[in-house]
């Protein structure tokens, strides 16, 4: 399975991104989106899966924020 | 590396295809290895391509009528960009910079391509409906993004 993730932040301020993962990301996950870590704080789908994709949407803040509140 | 077979296997844009159908896919498709900060493309230029991400991550930047430049997404593997054009025939929305180091990006012309979809309708309906499939997920994107 491939998954199609789109990683939005939570707090707007910085820009998210979509790439493919080989994994299903998961809460606390860490992600790399252009040169900043963020950790994933929510994960659903978007759209039902077709063939060997799924359609995923990750809400993510900045692994700094996420430590200070956890 | 991966083989461009690997590659355009992973890519949303050609999901659907059979081998058959994606090696004439491939065939038309031009390997570029941009530098970090290197310019993919640039908002407003003419459109000519549409890009395959491979490896690595690009930075897509908007520039604003009062001239603000806003950097707006990264897009990392398997993503594609440029594709409106394919679409609409129009200019660049948006600047496109790698933002990794040795980002390896498909170029595929979109005469070309446009050309093989009309040719072959089984391939062009996939990508065609494709296309608008991946425009709705980045819809979808941007709706989360400013909500």
């Amino acid at each position: 399975m491939i998954y199609k993730v789109s990683y939005v932040v939570r707090d707007g301020k910085m820009p998210g991104g979509i790439k493919n993962e080989k994994q299903r990301p998961e809460i606390g996950s860490i992600v790399e989106i252009g040169h900043t870590q963020f950790t994933v704080t929510h994960v659903h789908e978007v759209m039902p899966a077709r063939d060997n994709f799924q359609y995923l949407h990750a809400m993510v803040e900045p692994v700094s924020q996420y430590a200070s509140v956890n | 590396m991966m083989t461009t077979q690997n590659t355009f296997k992973q890519v949303d844009l050609f999901r659907g295809l059979d081998d058959t159908h994606l090696e004439e896919v491939q065939a038309l498709a031009t390997q570029q290895i941009f530098k970090s900060g290197n310019y993919i493309f640039e908002q407003g230029e003419i459109a000519d391509k549409l890009y395959i991400i491979a490896e690595g991550q690009v930075e897509v930047r908007y520039r604003a009528s009062n001239g603000d430049d806003v950097s707006v997404l990264f897009l990392g593997n398997g993503q594609v960009v440029g594709e409106m054009t394919l679409v609409d025939e129009g200019r660049r929305s948006a600047t496109v910079i790698a933002s990794t180091e040795d980002a390896v990006v498909y170029s595929i012309p979109n005469k070309t391509l446009g050309a093989l979809c009309a040719e072959n309708t089984a391939i062009g309906y996939v990508i065609m409906r494709n296309i608008a499939q991946d425009l709705s997920f980045k819809l979808r994107h941007r709706d989360f993004d400013t909500t």
